[in-house]
């Protein structure tokens, strides 16, 4: 049986850590001064807590042999005030670097979460039609969003805290081996292997289940979206049971892994409380010899093991951050491999006159990724003068947005050739190409932006317009698709807000809004899918009416289900899934030409 | 008005997360009694530690004597160690159970609601209720619960021993303890509202990032990606900018835990050493001794240790409140009953009858009456089909014949265990194989039935052209099928299924007209096998093979046309 996501996750499971967060650290290393700095302030914060207990046990060890030997009648003095100081000095200090370092770092994630998204967006804005085609489908922007949020925490979780626990681990054993050597020895002996343990070992331990648990979550959200989607199916023939059972099994899988990763990182932390605590025993007693042996003074002695006891705070967070190593290796080799596809925008950047073009299909056949062996189009001939304006009449899937598609290199044919007066389109960059065209995407696309905003995405990129001409440009094109009159008597005017995917409007306000932001762009060749769809014939005939006007001396490619929902054209051409084929080979395809 | 409606909307998501819990109790009571051996164990631990140092250093006891204490501060280290693991691994456990219990419920109760309810919310928000909101639910069951009690427990028994080594120093602890419930509040407080705040900011961030890329190939179009890669960037760092003013208000409520518990230690040992060097002349502080002040030094982290804990594990009560309080709303709708089965007699006794409407009624909220009241019999093995404009009732028909919605009034009866199948617009795929697509409502059957169901809906030449034949794959919503291909595999799930009943809504809406005959003609050999067919429809050819036409206006059966073949009753 074939499951393409299960096979993707496991060849990126064999992939090295090293290649999937490779680019993710050499992004962040750009900020390394400031990594560096938040790594200081959670050592500080470490090494004042080191201190308080480290210090504190001296001074009443101290104190409780002056306080003897004074009440034996013996003659001693201790200097009472500068360790009281330092006391007040690392209580002082330890809270306010913890709060230093809570906001710095967390200012440095949300630095690292622009930098992250910056760059996924500019990744995924170089795949091709192909591939976003392919990503489209469901629920890749969730999982896009869940890698993301896996990597805005790499810093905090998996980068800075096992450096400080090494840090802290070489300083306690410093101060050991300033007591005495052999002490310091005998804490790297015991600690370095813990800390291989919790970081290495925890990541080889989780590396299955973590890795797993990402693609087991994202199976039981398409099954629990299928068991929703077809409950009538489901409830009517009566094997609700069985499809939950499906469903069922996904979660079992999933709760089985964590199950598994729970237990790891339980054990992982048990193991860290057993070494830290058996590891401040050992030092207790060997101090305790060290002092029978007159080798070192007796405060000294119960300061060593507090110093240990406090790495405890240094190397707790470890396992459970590691143990989910394989996950967060898995989210980055995702949108590694989603957002470094090679970009198609290949081809010089030859572009001639601003005159309208002439726009050939020779022989065009389309395969879209994922949909078998049919083919979208197949064997496409069709000519479109310079000036002319071609209707493509039929029904969905007929494979009009096809022709679009092709236009603007969105995808390029398998066979054949699309031709911009007379020029190979694969000779020329999308980028060079879309300045020169205007597309209204049959798929409405609005931003949460304010109405302004998305008519000025519009307009020519480079464009010399004053402010005063583009305010003048935006109404003329809001008059054409008779929305002015509406944006005049709104409150905000041009500044209203468009809610998300345009929701404040309705559809037929949101497919004149994005009708004229094609008209904004002023292009030679306009690609219209759709124009009028959604509209009451009355604004129907008003728009076509407008735009009827606006499209002379222009190219002109239109889409619709029949000759009605479109503005005058000189030709048109009647599309249909099963004589696609047929169609294209021939002018006996024509079916009407509404000026003869 | 009874006292559950009147509460917040909080307190009760608060007593559903708590009636939760209580489902598990036992795993969480163990986590909780692992949790004090685990405390009690470092008490022991401490003061072993403490009493080894003092016997030396004081008493000068030979370290080697002293062998039965450090094997008893040994085995107190173990057992501290496995009473974590136990309180962890339980406190999981409980969590997992709570998921698996909660998300079975959630399915069943979305499952029992039915499609037409379902169709008011989101579906993608639904599976984001059953997936996410469950997930959110275990942090805290399995942390936070156990560490709610243990922050109140632990603190309270270390008290009770610094007591008994030195009033004055637990009264240090005792000043710090009052404050304890302040502290929590604080924690909560600061807690909350960082979440609240950055849960609300975050998802605006998400939802302009998502934004943009689902506009991509808009972008792409108007040659902006670049200039809207800048602006990702520029909005994720304002979101920064705005986002540090709040943090540093939200985390001065942990930096005064903190200096609470750094301070308490400071001032203990102070206390402790001026005490020891004889300067207090009050209280017990005579009485100190190197083991008694270090053992309280030594218990002071500790003191604070389970605050800290549940002040980390804040947040995950915070988000399972927040999913608490959709999955509450979900579980109260009340599902539709559906029809009732009962053995059906006709009146003549000539031909028995299928189903029987009587003086049926629905009311959709906002929308008024929608259907009836109406009374309808539909025979045994008869072809009915509805037509009517669109909003006259036609689907809220078959959608009460189907038990999806509730008659208001009147009576829905089908004949005694009619099992059913439901053809719709937008036909149910799901991700695997041609077989298990159609294996999903006949999980026996072998793979000649399936080719002859695919034939009879006109798939057969489909199914030659296919090089993996039944084992091809389909993808997500079906993709690799056109509209009309998908039609008719669900047509081939009705030849597949024995349903007596067989419920069509708008089978051959926006298909060509090739896929449109090759429908009908499957609907043919449907009715050829003697199943009773309801059909909503606007098509002729439809229409000419009803056995009856019911023509449905304003929620009305205005006419009934006589069949068009009357043959075909009797």
């Amino acid at each position: 049986m074939k499951e393409p996501t299960i096979m993707k996750g496991s060849t990126i499971m064999k992939g090295s850590t090293r290649k999937a967060l490779g680019p993710w650290l050499r992004l962040m290393a750009e900020r390394r001064t400031r990594l560096l700095i938040g790594a200081l302030l959670m050592l500080a914060t470490l090494l004042f807590a080191i201190g308080l207990l480290t210090l504190s046990g001296w001074f009443i060890t101290a104190t409780a042999l002056t306080g003897m030997t004074l009440a034996a009648g013996g003659a001693a003095t201790l200097d009472v005030f500068t360790p009281g100081s330092g006391i007040r000095f690392f209580a002082v200090g330890r809270t306010a670097a913890r709060y230093a370092e809570r906001l710095y770092n967390h200012d440095t994630v949300l630095r690292l979460l622009a930098d992250i998204r910056g760059r996924t967006f500019a990744g995924l804005s170089r795949l091709s039609g192909r591939e976003l085609a392919r990503y489209r489908a469901g629920e890749w922007l969730n999982r896009l969003t869940a890698d993301i949020d896996a990597l805005d925490n790499l810093y905090l979780r998996l980068l800075a805290p096992p450096l400080v626990g090494l840090l802290a681990i070489l300083v306690v054993a410093g101060i050991l081996a300033l007591a005495m050597p052999a002490l310091g020895g005998v804490l790297l002996a015991i600690m370095l292997p813990l800390w291989m343990i919790v970081t290495l070992g925890m990541a080889v331990a989780g590396r299955g289940p973590s890795a797993r648990r990402v693609e087991t979550l994202e199976r039981l959200r398409v099954r629990a979206l299928e068991h929703l989607q077809g409950l009538a199916e489901l409830r009517t023939f009566g094997v609700l049971g069985t499809h939950r059972e499906k469903v069922e099994h996904e979660q079992r899988a999933l709760l089985d892994d964590q199950r598994r990763l729970g237990h790891r990182t339980a054990l992982g932390n048990a193991l860290v409380t057993l070494t830290v605590q058996g590891a401040a025993v050992a030092i207790l007693c060997l101090a305790l010899l060290a002092f029978a042996a007159g080798d070192i003074s007796a405060p000294v002695a119960s300061m060593l093991p507090l110093a240990v006891l406090a790495l405890n705070e240094g190397l707790a967070m470890l396992p459970g951050a590691f143990v989910q190593l394989g996950a967060t290796r898995t989210a980055a080799a995702r949108l590694n491999a989603e957002a470094a596809v090679p970009a198609s925008d290949d081809g010089e950047t030859t572009l001639t006159s601003d005159e309208a073009p002439s726009l050939t299909f020779e022989a065009v056949t389309l395969r879209y990724p994922g949909m078998g062996t049919t083919p979208a189009l197949e064997d496409v001939t069709l000519h479109v003068a310079a000036g002319e304006r071609f209707a493509v009449l039929g029904p969905s899937g007929s494979g009009k947005s096809s022709l679009a598609q092709l236009v603007v290199r969105a995808f390029d044919p398998d066979a054949g050739s699309v031709q911009l007066d007379g020029q190979d389109l694969r000779r020329l960059a999308p980028q060079a190409l879309r300045g020169r065209l205007a597309y209204l995407t049959q798929h409405t696309e609005l931003f949460h932006a304010s109405l302004a905003d998305n008519l000025r995405l519009g307009l020519p990129v480079n464009h010399d317009l004053d402010e005063a001409a583009v305010e003048r440009a935006l109404w003329q094109a809001l008059w054409i698709v008779d929305l002015d009159g509406w944006v005049r008597q709104l409150p905000h005017g041009l500044e209203t807000w468009v809610g998300e995917a345009g929701r404040q409007l309705s559809g037929g306000q949101a497919r004149r809004v994005a009708l004229a932001r094609v008209i904004l762009r002023d292009a030679p060749l306009v690609l219209l899918d759709e124009p009028l769809a959604g509209l009451d014939a009355t604004t129907a005939a008003t728009v076509a009416e407008r735009l009827d006007t606006w499209l002379d001396g222009r190219t002109a490619l239109m889409f619709a289900h029949n000759c009605d929902a479109l503005p005058l054209c000189d030709r048109a051409l009647a599309l249909h899934a099963a004589v696609k084929h047929a169609f294209a080979k021939g002018d006996a395809s024509v079916l009407s030409d509404p000026r003869d | 008005m009874s006292r559950s409606q009147a509460q917040t909307p909080a307190r009760a998501s608060r007593q559903w997360l708590a009636a939760q819990s209580r489902e598990v109790r036992g795993y969480l009571s163990l986590a909780i009694a692992a949790g004090v051996v685990g405390g009690l164990a470092t008490l022991a631990q401490l003061g072993l530690m403490a009493w080894l140092i003092s016997a030396v250093v004081v008493h000068e006891s030979a370290l080697v004597t002293l062998w039965p204490y450090a094997a008893a501060l040994a085995g107190a280290v173990i057992v501290r160690s496995l009473a974590q693991w136990l309180q962890e691994t339980c406190g999981l456990e409980a969590g997992l159970r709570v998921k698996a219990r909660v998300r079975a419920q959630v399915l069943d109760h979305l499952a029992a609601l039915g499609p037409v309810s379902l169709a008011e919310r989101h579906s993608a928000g639904s599976t984001a209720q059953l997936v996410d909101q469950v997930e959110a639910l275990e942090g805290y069951i399995a942390r936070y619960v156990p560490q709610a009690t243990l922050a109140v427990v632990m603190p309270l028994i270390f008290l009770g021993v610094a007591f008994s080594l030195d009033w004055l120093a637990a009264l240090f602890f005792l000043i710090a303890a009052p404050l304890i419930p302040l502290f929590m509040a604080l924690i909560g407080m600061g807690a909350q509202r960082l979440n609240e705040q950055q849960f609300q900011a975050m998802t605006r961030l998400a939802g302009h990032f998502l934004d943009r890329v689902r506009g991509l190939t808009t972008l792409q179009l108007f040659g902006r990606t670049r200039q809207a890669t800048e602006e990702v960037t520029a909005v994720a760092d304002d979101y920064r900018r705005r986002n540090m003013k709040t943090l540093r208000v939200a985390f001065l409520s942990s930096a005064v835990l903190e200096f609470f518990a750094s301070v308490s230690i400071a001032v203990i040992a102070i206390y402790i050493g001026f005490g020891l060097l004889g300067y207090i002349q009050f209280g017990p502080a005579d009485q100190l001794t190197l083991f008694s002040g270090l053992f309280l030094l030594f218990m002071a982290p500790d003191f604070f240790q389970p605050l800290r804990l549940l002040a980390q594990h804040y947040h995950d009560r915070a988000s399972a409140l927040g999913a608490a309080e959709g999955l509450r709303a979900l579980l109260a709708q009340t599902p539709p009953q559906g029809p009732r089965m009962a053995p059906l007699d006709s009146d003549d006794d000539t031909t028995p009858l299928r189903a029987r409407l009587t003086e049926v009624s629905v009311t959709h909220t906002g929308r008024g009456r929608v259907l009836g009241p109406l009374d309808l019999d539909i025979a045994d093995g008869e072809v009915v089909a509805l037509v009517g404009p669109s909003g006259a009732g036609k689907s809220t028909l078959l959608q009460v014949l189907a038990g999806f919605v509730d008659a208001e009034s009147g009576e829905v009866l089908l004949h005694a265990e009619s099992r059913l199948a439901w053809l719709d617009q937008r036909p149910f795929l799901m991700q695997g194989t041609l077989a298990e697509n159609l294996r999903l409502v006949a999980p026996e059957a072998s793979d000649a039935r399936l080719r002859e169901a695919l034939s009879a809906a006109q798939l057969g030449d489909l199914l030659a052209a296919l090089p993996e034949g039944l084992d091809t794959f389909l993808g997500e919503r079906g993709l690799g099928l056109s509209g009309g291909q998908a039609s008719r595999l669900a047509l081939a799930r009705v030849f597949l299924s024995d349903a007596p009943l067989v419920l069509l809504d708008e089978p051959t809406a926006s298909l060509d007209p090739d896929s449109e005959r090759r429908v009908i003609e499957g609907l043919k050999q449907l009715a050829a096998q003697g199943r009773t067919l309801v059909i909503a429809t606007h098509h002729p050819a439809v229409m000419a093979m009803a056995d009856r036409v019911l023509r449905l206006e304003a929620g009305q059966l205005h006419s009934q046309d006589v069949p068009t073949s009357p043959e075909a009753l009797s």
